[in-house]
């Protein structure tokens, strides 16, 4: 007899039903797997058949086809294991008259227990947009699972369960839905409470966040450039469900979910230096796995010592900057992920870190300096709009008893920043400053007088890109939101142009 | 370019015979006239312990002459040498003046009155913002004189450009630059001011040829102002060559202890003159300079000035507590005095009133 079992295959953040149909025939014992199987799907007749037998059922000696459709599409991994085992029994007429009209998922143990499997969100994402409502996931996965909402969800815990369930002997309590709470982890460590000193900083973050900026940070080794760019996700707005899902399906597809079972922080991502760029962007032999880029999306990329990074992992980051995604290319298959993340940086202001401090002398040569500042690229550090020195430490005492403002206090007006843009960029598809493109800065930045001849002042003095011109607008048009100011005054022009730090020199 | 007969045969002598600066020296004064050594070199050369030196025979002389001038006219350089009628005096009086200056870029700043701004590679940002300003006043009224590397040099080329009243010297021949990053900076100089060296145009920097450069500096100048030094510097070295030659030394005063000041006030300690303005150095040479059309600045513009003039160097911090501004108000009128050119931010997000 043939049975039929739906199960789901995973194509990028895509999940594609794949038919597992079984045939068991009269004849010499056999077992063939066909359809395009990788190695890891070929492997689980043995944890099939083990499983099985440990579950205290019949392993069918007969001749045996397991087909899986559509067969022109790669099957990978071991999340096949349980539909492959559901669909023998039923072919062996061990389940007779049961009711197997479910979406089986799940990897199974030599024991007959069940294993959660990575990707488990995005393909019941899917699945439930293809019209299937009923699903049997592997307990681990549970709550990763409990946000979908609208579909029967049973997560089992071994094989045995299964076929309780099936058989209507023993029913496996349906998964409830959760509700989705920001920040219900509770883990947050890090506060700008915390962080001692540092103004000029503080504001830069602010501002940053307020308008979806990428910032760079300059200074001498240990004056907590670390921590200040750990509290960036505590000043940015709440996620919004559907932003939370997005998130989550990403980390479900990289294996990287924690025990929440979806993402409630915004994510907070510090490859080392020695990343490589497939690991950054992306990759992989045949299912191209998520880079630290994509992991990073609706959330914070932070390189710590960004002159360090390999040049071409630097370069590549240009392209996702601008476009919020990264599409690519393997021979399995092209993939695209989102990669709208803000990035932030930190670096030395020379090798021996102590250029321009007050207190200790540097020892580089100006070649030096020029060697090291030249890592990154011009075009990389245009997209990089606000520049900030951090202070040496010691200048805490001289302001620590009025400037450790919460994280939450700097929150409220960042959000009311973003609520100013939002309902400013309402028909345009975009969501902050930082996204404007010629289009909008000429709609919503008309500059004063006043604060055209501060920005033409500095083109000429500092001789300014034309891409950081229209950088220093936008900047500007965040710093007259934040000031709750329809105009953007000189004073926020000014403001803007102080953290251009990088552009001032000659040649 | 024209070239006389005997200017044509200074500069083979200089440039296409073996011969060392000592050896030109006693050659010239061997022969009536360089036209003279070129024609008979046979005569000349031995006597003088250059037997060979030089190419045997008249007409290959004659040649190599004319192929050297051809290579200058096509790269566009031009040669004065110490007989021609545009070679500066002043540097006719130093001991050891060069023999010929190679250059490309406004001849013409040869005859103007010189002045030399210099200050090492370390220049910290207030003396090197400084030492521009007073170089852009300056340059109204003198060529301005300076070298091509980073700090002082390229504060006072940032300070001359403005007038195109710049020569800069350099270490190098004229093909090759150095500090080689300083390429763009070459190439505007040559554009809108003058680019000099002694060395043939395909020669390297050595190590001694900063030394002669700095000599050359402070030869062609009437004066010389130091914006930084260390207390063993390269900066010092074009101060002394000044002293040498009795030109005038002027130094930015500098903090006590910063060690790229140490060198400055020693030269204001050993009698340099003391300048922290161009009219400080244009007083000295009786000129007047114009009335600087007074800055408007408003009113918290004035408060944070005037809080950097009370207390020297400020975090923007400690101006935010003495003005009772917020911090974000200080950093964006810093930014708009800074692009007045009223303040200059050094590292550390430190600022100097200048």
């Amino acid at each position: 007899m043939i049975a039929k079992i739906v199960c789901y295959a995973l194509n990028g953040l895509e999940g594609v039903p794949v038919e597992v149909e079984t045939d068991v025939n009269k004849g010499m014992p056999s077992y063939d797997m066909v359809g395009l199987p990788d190695t890891a799907v070929k492997e689980s007749k043995e944890r099939v058949r083990s499983a099985l037998k440990n579950s205290g059922l019949l392993f069918p000696m007969n001749r045996i086809t397991i087909n899986f459709a559509p067969a022109d599409i790669k099957k990978e991994g071991a999340s096949f294991d349980l539909a492959v085992a559901v669909s023998l029994l039923k072919a062996s007429e061990q389940l007779v008259g049961c009711d197997t009209d479910y979406v089986f998922i799940g990897e199974l143990a030599l024991s007959g227990d069940v294993r959660p499997i990575a990707g488990l969100l995005p393909i019941l994402i899917s699945a439930k947009a293809h019209g299937f409502t009923r699903f049997i996931v592997p307990s681990g996965n549970a709550r990763e699972a409990q946000y979908l909402g609208g579909a029967e969800i049973y997560p089992a815990a071994t094989l045995t369960e299964v076929v309780r369930h099936l058989a209507g002997t023993q029913r496996i309590p349906m998964l409830e839905t959760a509700m989705f709470v920001p920040h219900a982890g509770g883990r947050v460590s890090a506060d700008l409470r915390f962080v001692k000193g540092q103004p000029l900083a503080r504001r830069a973050i602010e501002i940053a966040v307020a308008g979806g900026h990428n910032v760079l940070m300059v200074g001498p080794p240990g004056t907590g450039k670390t921590m200040l760019a750990r509290c960036l996700p505590t000043v940015m707005p709440d996620l919004t469900f559907e932003e939370a899902l997005e998130i989550t399906k990403i980390h479900s597809v990289a294996g990287v979910l924690g025990e929440e079972g979806i993402v409630t922080e915004r994510p907070f991502r510090t490859p080392h230096h020695t990343a490589t760029t497939v690991s950054m962007c992306g990759g992989g032999n045949h299912v191209v796995h998520p880079g630290e880029i994509s992991l990073a999306h609706g959330g914070v990329l932070f390189l710590d010592e960004l002159p360090e990074y390999k040049r071409s992992t630097l370069e590549a980051l240009r392209q996702p900057l601008e476009d919020g995604k990264i599409t690519v290319s393997r021979a399995g298959g092209t993939f695209t992920y989102p990669a709208r993340f803000m990035l932030c940086a930190s670096m030395n202001p020379c090798p021996c870190g102590n250029y321009g401090s007050a207190e200790r002398t540097c020892i580089c040569t100006p070649a030096e300096i020029r060697r090291y500042r030249k890592r990154i690229s011009g075009p990389l550090l245009d997209r990089i709009d606000l520049q900030v020195e951090v202070d040496d430490i010691d200048y805490d005492d001289l302001t620590s008893n009025q400037m450790n403002e919460s994280s939450e206090a700097v929150k409220e007006r960042v959000e009311f920043a973003r609520r100013v843009q939002r309902s400013r960029f309402e028909d345009y598809g975009i969501g902050t400053n930082a996204e404007m493109g010629e289009r909008e800065i000429n709609e919503f930045c008309p500059l004063s007088r006043e604060g055209d001849d501060i920005l033409r002042a500095a083109f000429e003095r500092m001789h300014l890109s034309a891409r950081a011109r229209a950088r220093i607008i936008k900047v500007s048009r965040t710093i007259a939101d934040l000031d709750g100011s329809e105009e953007i005054l000189a004073k926020h022009v000014a403001e803007a142009v102080s953290y251009r730090i990088y552009d001032d020199s000659i040649g | 370019m024209d070239y006389t007969a005997e200017e044509r045969a200074y500069l083979w002598l200089c440039a296409c015979t073996k011969t060392e600066y000592r050896t030109r020296v006693a050659l010239l004064r061997a022969a009536p006239s360089p036209a003279a050594l070129l024609a008979e070199a046979e005569t000349y050369f031995p006597a003088a312990g250059a037997e060979k030196s030089f190419t045997p025979s008249r007409e290959r002389r004659e040649k190599e002459a004319d192929l050297f001038l051809a290579g200058l006219e096509k790269k566009g350089y031009f040669a004065v040498t110490l007989i021609s009628e545009d070679y500066p005096d002043a540097l006719k009086n130093i001991s050891l003046p060069p023999l010929v200056l190679y250059g490309a870029g406004r001849r013409e700043l040869l005859g103007a009155r010189k002045f030399c701004v210099v200050g090492s590679r370390l220049t910290p940002p207030w003396a090197g913002k400084l030492g521009r300003t007073i170089a852009e006043t300056l340059s109204r009224r003198f060529a301005i004189v300076t070298g091509l590397a980073e700090g002082g040099d390229l504060a006072a080329i940032e300070g001359g450009m403005s007038e195109g009243n710049l020569i800069c010297v350099l270490p190098c021949g004229l093909d090759e630059c150095y500090p080689a990053a300083h390429v763009s900076v070459k190439e505007k100089v040559r554009k809108k001011g003058l680019l000099l060296s002694e060395l043939l145009p395909w020669e390297t920097a050595k190590k001694y040829s900063f030394h002669a450069r700095n000599r050359i500096l402070a030869g062609l100048s009437e004066g010389v102002l130091v914006l930084s030094a260390a207390e063993k510097s390269g900066t010092l070295i074009t101060a002394n060559c000044a002293l040498d030659f009795g030109r005038d030394v002027f130094a930015l005063p500098h903090n006590a202890g910063a060690r790229q000041g140490e060198g400055c006030n020693e030269l204001i300690k050993r009698g340099a003159y003391l300048a922290t303005k161009a009219e400080d150095i244009l007083s000295v040479y009786g000129m007047e300079a114009e009335k600087e059309a007074r800055m408007e600045l408003s009113s918290d513009e004035g408060r944070v000035l005037d809080a950097l003039k009370d207390y020297g160097e400020l975090h923007p911090a400690q101006i935010a507590e003495k003005t009772g501004l917020k911090i974000f108000e200080v950093t964006a009128v810093l930014s708009s005095l800074e692009i007045k050119g009223a303040v200059v931010r050094g590292g550390g997000n430190h600022y100097n009133a200048i």
